[in-house]
């Protein structure tokens, strides 16, 4: 039975999960602009799909399969992208300039880099990961096996724990 | 990285704040999907090809089967044009049929493997290429001039061994060859078709244990 009646519930939600929706935006988008478009598409998907929410999953693996599914498709299609497309002239999202913690804003910065570096499927393992989602549901999410989930986690979060400590040092 | 990410996300949440008015506007306006703009190139395929067989029945209905050269020409050229139309027609249900709730590795299969495709389903309307040589034929040229048979003849059968090679030649196994790929450049559908084909590759590398 899907949760996600009306309008209202359905902006809640939204606001309830508007981090993971930009988390997934600013690893697959290639510039603000596309971040943008990205977040709405993400919007527009979930909006689309809110009729078919299955409760045998839970509302996080419906959310992240979407976002996932359409920032993965997205990035392809971006490739295609017809030019005359006309610009966005108002933007969906705002960041207000909170930057207390220059530290923590540069090893945000040095993460997502990382992150962004890695394949389409890696990137998404990887969100899902940082995100606490357990080996289960991550993949649930991505349909792959448990045991694929642990194995793949531990090598990338070698690599990128590497990387993290030459930069640091 | 999992406190910085975490940081990250507590930070996100006081400092993040969404565009309520246009939120409420994107939800009644579901069109603007990016993923119709894979079904527009599609319907545009579709209307172009629809215009061409409308031109080439005109074609065919203003000659009254008085030259069978002309006219079976364009008859052949106009199946091949209604089978592509169908391909994209098929191709716009199938797109219009994706999932996004699915897992990523399902969804992202079905989308690529659509993709890849478009090069067997319209692979086949360069068999249509020997009858651009032939509408001009005609039984009075075939008897009375040599140069049909030095000349225009071989150029039908040059085209019909082209046709029949590119046929063979253009297919999903052999997308990563360099030539296919100066090929594709041809076409935008090719080139998606490249990128799908890569996608899937991903996909399998993931999968495996």
């Amino acid at each position: 039975m899907s949760p996600i009646h009306t309008q209202e519930q359905f902006l809640q939600l939204i606001q309830q999960n508007k981090g993971i929706i930009y988390k997934v935006s600013r690893a697959y988008g290639k510039n603000d602009e596309d971040r943008e478009d990205l977040f709405q598409e993400i919007i527009i998907q979930l909006w689309g799909a809110s009729d078919r929410y299955n409760d045998q999953y839970r509302l996080s693996t419906w959310m992240y399969r979407i976002a996932l599914n359409v920032a993965i498709s997205f990035y392809r299609k971006e490739r295609r992208r017809i030019e005359s497309e006309s610009p966005l002239t108002e933007s969906m999202i705002e960041i207000a300039d909170n930057s207390e913690d220059p530290e923590l804003e540069n090893n945000v910065h040095l993460l997502q880099q990382f992150i962004n570096k890695l394949n389409e499927l890696d990137k998404a393992l990887m969100i899902l990961y940082l995100e606490s989602k357990s080996y289960k549901e991550i993949a649930e999410i991505l349909g792959i096996t448990e045991t694929n989930v642990a194995t793949k986690i531990s090598r990338i979060k070698v690599q990128l724990k590497q990387k993290f400590l030459t930069i640091k040092s | 990285m999992k406190s910085i990410w975490n940081a990250y996300d507590k930070k996100l949440e006081k400092s993040l704040k969404l565009n309520m008015r246009l939120l409420e506007g994107i939800q009644k306006d579901k069109a603007k999907s990016k993923l119709n703009s894979l079904v527009s190139i599609k319907v545009f395929g579709v209307v172009i090809g629809v215009i061409w067989v409308l031109f080439l029945g005109l074609l065919i209905y203003g000659n009254h089967f008085k030259n069978v050269y002309f006219s079976t020409s364009v008859a052949m050229i106009m199946f091949f044009s209604i089978i592509a139309i169908a391909a994209y027609i098929r191709h716009i249900v199938l797109i219009s049929q994706i999932d996004y709730t699915e897992s990523i590795t399902a969804t992202q299969t079905r989308l690529a493997q659509l993709q890849v495709s478009t090069i067997n389903s319209t692979r086949f309307v360069w068999l249509q290429l020997p009858f651009y040589t032939t509408f001009f034929w005609s039984q009075d040229w075939m008897n009375k001039d040599m140069g049909f048979w030095l000349i225009a003849f071989p150029i039908t059968l040059l085209f019909t061994v082209m046709a029949l090679w590119l046929y063979k030649s253009i297919s999903p196994e052999n997308l990563h060859k360099p030539w296919v790929k100066k090929l594709m450049m041809i076409g935008m559908e090719y080139k998606y078709a490249l990128a799908a084909g890569e996608l899937l590759q991903e996909i399998e590398d993931f999968k495996k244990e």
